[in-house]
């Protein structure tokens, strides 16, 4: 099992080397220019040059790879002496503790990833991700709590009454819940609940995680939470709803469900023991898809519930041409999903012996 | 015998019903038969003949909807309640039966176990059901029961999931968790059919066994009459859903009155005889357009004697056929596959499915290939077409190296070179009529002119095969198990190939049916002067169909030359031991079967 673990560890962090490598050269060769973005009307020929130089730019595009490598990996080589290094060991710039000198002034460190600087407001990526990126993990956690409750829910009842009238009601609902878009639904979401309806409701049409109170300051608003939960949830609440009761449907028709019922187990025994640890294997793997879908695919809601999340983030930044922080924002969401695999897979091991062994 | 018998199971005239779409389908129609303690009753038919339905009847397991009992009786002579209706019992009352007073193993035991549960785990739950029994005593009670249905290392078994084991074993684990409660009552439902024959005989001999020891009543319900012949006591013979006829098990083998008893009878291929075709049912009945049944006055021993080859024309046969010049020759051919990879994929260990296997193939020749399942035959007849490429060997077909041919030229070669595949269900794509599935290879191969002219070739080989016209159209669900395995060949004939591999083509077919594909393979052989490597694990099945025989195991032969030769005096352990599993269902074991039971009777 360990050795499992590991490899998939392994397995995840050339993923996560692909990722980098190709974010890199993708958005490095995109037109604009940093400088002028920065500088915006203040721009002239040598403050330009001094940003580029800054920030590596004037060297060869594969040199500034390598340095961006090294800015990301936790195990780095710096250059503690020459502050005209492009490796040059800037305490602005990494939280880090000595490992040992190459002498030159040269030393290999343990370090956070450095995601470099917004060109805008010039704050570490790290810090408005670790700002943002909580409220998004709420949003998402919740939204995903409440489409698999109710999902697999669902589905269980719409299997066992396969072919009755709540069976048939839950399938066409569940294909209205899939097919309609999210940024519709948001919108007639935040306008019914949170507008026409907010008398009855006293929901808000938006709102983040947390508010600025203007007497107690900020302050957790727990029922922010509830209309863009609803408005992410529906559709995986309608896809696990039809997967779990397909997959049900598919297990109870099994060999082995004869068989438990030929011992005399009582019908719920047969179901809650025998079919369900079998059919949930493709339902987790669809929830954990969408989970990570989530964090990273929030774009749309958090926007138009003006939800202080890392998608409304990316969102700004891509629209300012904010390179670093669109970059580190990728990074981490493939990061999520590379993560959250490990998980899965782990998962189905404790689910189905049979994967266990073909590893 | 002499005293009177315990009286377990009553059913009388049970009907079960289906409903379809467009009319009820009555699966069981009418049926009568008690069972007693300590006998074996068996239960025997055709698929469709409502054997199974039965014994999910007496359980009370029929799926509802579309499926319900909807008149008769079963009389159930409970342990603690005396005499039941099983029919009016409620689902409450029947859990109470089920697995505890009766129980079940099934046909397929690769899939009737939950795999995601350990084997011990599976039979505990059924002790702790029934049993007021601690997890503890309830381990150890099935640690008991895998000794007595002698698994190997049982207490390994326990904490075994089912896929790690063999099926053979998960028969044994059924069984296991079927005897936990002591049952008065086992339903065994073609418990042995997907095993081979080797297994087969241990499972057998081990139901002997444990009837015995309990004294229970066994419903055994097969396809096969062989099978039963040395194990029941009492024959049901059913037929679209009645009983056509019941007695002694000694009566039915000796003197049978129905033409479908004695079709059945006579349609397993002997060992002791060589014949030219093997008798199926239709030799003994019709059916008119009424579906009634038209009785043929043939007995037996008349058909089989129009059937025999004597050894004189087989000789003749066979001097001219070894004359001719060989179409295939297979030099000291293996194929392995690396097990436990490196970190970098590199092959640390290898199972030697084809270890060092020469042989040629002549002609016009059947050539048998026969061992257990894992002996390496099936990847011996893939490796031929090099579906899987070998290890290393040379392969010539017609005096050319096809070992290192390209995938273009191999891709040519494979329209002579055809394979039968075993299961019927999932080598047809469902999606596909069936018109189109035999036209397409001849499409991709370019045979004929256009499609119109491709077309009236599958209706001339549809009608070969013994089907209709109409049914081009038509898509595989349709079909029975029999009329897809046939489709099947129409689609390998469709390439008009000159060599045919038939891999376990008749494995998943009743004795009724694979007699009649079995016939019809030898009928085409003749027409079409094919080739054939004919690969199966059933001895008599091989037996029947070859020139010249070649027995495997682990991958390396055994023993190889003349079919009856090696049947009549076999060389080998190994053989030897496939030719005495083989159910013969001869009078004489037969009778030597009934006079053991009787002592241990009178010891009892």
């Amino acid at each position: 099992m360990l050795k499992f673990i590991l490899k998939k560890f392994f397995e995840g962090s050339l993923v996560l080397f692909g990722v980098v490598t190709v974010i890199f050269f993708l958005f490095n060769v995109l037109p604009g220019d940093p400088a002028t973005v920065m500088l915006g009307q203040r721009a002239n020929k040598d403050a330009i040059e001094a940003i580029n130089r800054d920030l590596g730019r004037d060297k060869p595009l594969i040199t500034q790879y390598f340095m961006y490598l090294n800015d990301l990996s936790p195990l780095s080589f710096h250059n503690a002496d020459n502050k005209k290094s492009a490796y040059y060991l800037d305490n602005d710039k990494y939280e880090h503790v000595k490992l040992f000198s190459l002498g030159d002034g040269g030393q290999v460190i343990l370090k956070k990833p450095y995601l470099r600087r917004s060109y805008i407001t010039k704050r570490k990526v790290s810090e408005v991700i670790y700002e943002t990126l909580p409220e998004t993990a709420v949003l998402a956690f919740s939204s995903i709590l409440v489409a698999s409750i109710f999902g697999i829910f669902l589905g269980i009842i719409a299997a066992i009454k396969k072919d009755t009238f709540f069976d048939r009601l839950a399938l066409v609902l569940s294909a209205l819940g899939m097919s309609a878009p999210a940024f519709f639904v948001a919108i007639l979401i935040s306008w019914l609940f949170g507008y026409i309806l907010s008398d009855y409701t006293g929901l808000s049409p938006i709102g983040s995680l947390y508010t600025n109170d203007v007497w107690q300051g900020e302050m957790l608003d727990l029922k922010n939470l509830i209309l863009p939960t609803i408005t992410m949830g529906m559709r995986p609440l309608a896809v696990i709803v039809q997967l779990t009761r397909s997959s049900l449907l598919d297990v109870l028709s099994q060999d082995y469900i004869r068989t438990a019922r030929a011992k005399g187990l009582p019908g719920y025994k047969v179901l809650v023991k025998h079919a369900l640890k079998n059919a949930l294997n493709p339902v987790v793997t669809a929830i954990s898809g969408w989970f990570a879908g989530l964090m990273a695919g929030a774009v749309l809601v958090e926007r138009i519930f003006s939800w202080k999340g890392i998608g409304n983030e990316v969102f700004e930044a891509l629209s300012k041409n904010d390179l670093p922080l669109v970059m580190g924002s990728t990074i981490v969401f493939a990061l999520i999903f590379v993560v959250i695999n490990i998980i899965v897979d782990i998962t189905y091991g404790i689910l189905d012996p049979r994967v266990r062994r073909a590893k | 015998m002499g005293q009177a018998k315990e009286v377990l199971l009553e059913v009388k005239n049970l009907v079960t019903e289906f409903k379809t779409e467009s009319e009820t389908v009555k699966a069981v129609n009418n049926i009568s038969f008690t069972l007693n303690r300590g006998e074996t009753i068996g239960i025997v038919g055709e698929s469709g003949s409502g054997k199974s339905v039965t014994s999910l009847s007496v359980m009370k397991l029929i799926p509802n909807p579309p499926g319900r009992i909807s008149s008769g009786e079963i009389i159930y002579h409970s342990r603690n309640n005396g005499a039941v209706d099983l029919v009016k019992a409620s689902s409450k009352e029947m859990r109470e039966y089920r697995g505890n007073e009766i129980a079940m193993i099934f046909q397929e035991p690769m899939t009737s176990l939950n795999p995601v549960y350990t084997c011990g785990d599976q039979v505990m739950e059924a002790i702790m059901l029934h049993q007021k029994v601690t997890k503890k005593e309830a381990r150890a009670k099935t640690l008991e029961l895998f000794k007595k249905v002698q698994l190997p290392r049982p207490e390994d078994i326990l904490d075994t999931y089912p896929h790690q084991i063999s099926g053979g074993q998960k028969q044994r684990v059924m069984i296991a968790m079927a005897m936990s409660c002591n049952p008065s009552i086992l339903i065994a439902d073609e418990p042995t059919t997907a095993l081979d024959v080797t297994v087969q005989k241990t499972i057998l001999d081990l139901m002997l066994e444990l009837q015995r020891d309990n004294d229970m009543g066994i419903m055994f319900i097969t396809h096969d009459l062989g099978v039963i012949a040395e194990l029941a006591d009492k024959v049901v013979v059913m037929y679209k859903g009645k009983i056509v006829e019941q007695g002694s098990v000694y009566d039915i083998f000796s003197n049978p009155q129905h033409p479908y008893t004695k079709g059945l009878l006579a349609c397993r291929p002997p060992l002791n005889k060589r014949l030219h075709f093997l008798p199926t049912v239709n030799n003994f009945m019709e059916l008119n357009e009424a579906g009634e049944i038209i009785e043929k006055t043939q007995s037996i021993q008349e058909v089989l004697k129009s059937a025999v080859v004597t050894k004189e024309e087989r000789d003749a046969q066979h001097k001219e056929l070894y004359e001719r010049t060989k179409i295939l020759e297979l030099s000291n051919i293996k194929t392995y596959f690396p097990i436990n990879k490196s970190m970098f994929g590199r092959a640390k260990d290898f199972v030697k499915a084809v270890d060092d296997i020469s042989f040629d193939v002549y002609e016009g020749e059947t050539l048998g290939l026969v061992g257990e399942s894992g002996c390496g035959k099936t990847t011996l007849g893939r490796t031929i077409l090099r579906l899987i490429e070998p290890t290393s060997g040379i392969i010539k077909f017609r005096g050319q190296d096809i070992t290192n041919l390209n995938s273009t030229d191999m891709r040519n070669l494979r329209k002579d070179i055809q394979i039968i595949f075993q299961d019927p269900y999932s080598s047809l794509n469902p999606r596909i009529t069936i018109g189109d599935a035999i036209m397409e290879p001849m499409i991709v191969h370019g045979i004929l002119a256009n499609n119109a002219e491709r077309k009236a070739r599958v209706m001339e080989l549809l009608k070969r095969v013994n089907m209709t016209e109409q049914q081009f159209y038509r898509y595989p669900h349709e079909f029975s198990g029999g009329q897809r395995q046939r489709i099947c060949i129409a689609r390998a004939l469709a390439l008009q190939p000159k060599f045919i591999i038939c891999d376990e083509s008749v494995s998943a077919l009743d004795v009724s049916v694979q007699a009649q594909v079995l016939n019809l393979l030898n009928e085409l052989k003749k027409e079409f002067k094919f080739t054939y490597i004919f690969i199966s694990h059933d001895l008599s099945v091989v037996k029947f169909m070859s020139d010249r025989m070649v027995v495997m195991n682990k991958g390396k032969v055994e023993e190889m030359g003349d079919a009856d030769e090696i049947c009549n005096n076999p060389q080998t352990d190994y053989t030897r031991k496939l030719i005495n599993s083989i159910p013969k269902g001869q009078l004489e074991d037969i009778k030597a079967s009934i006079d053991k039971k009787k002592i241990y009777m009178a010891e009892a």
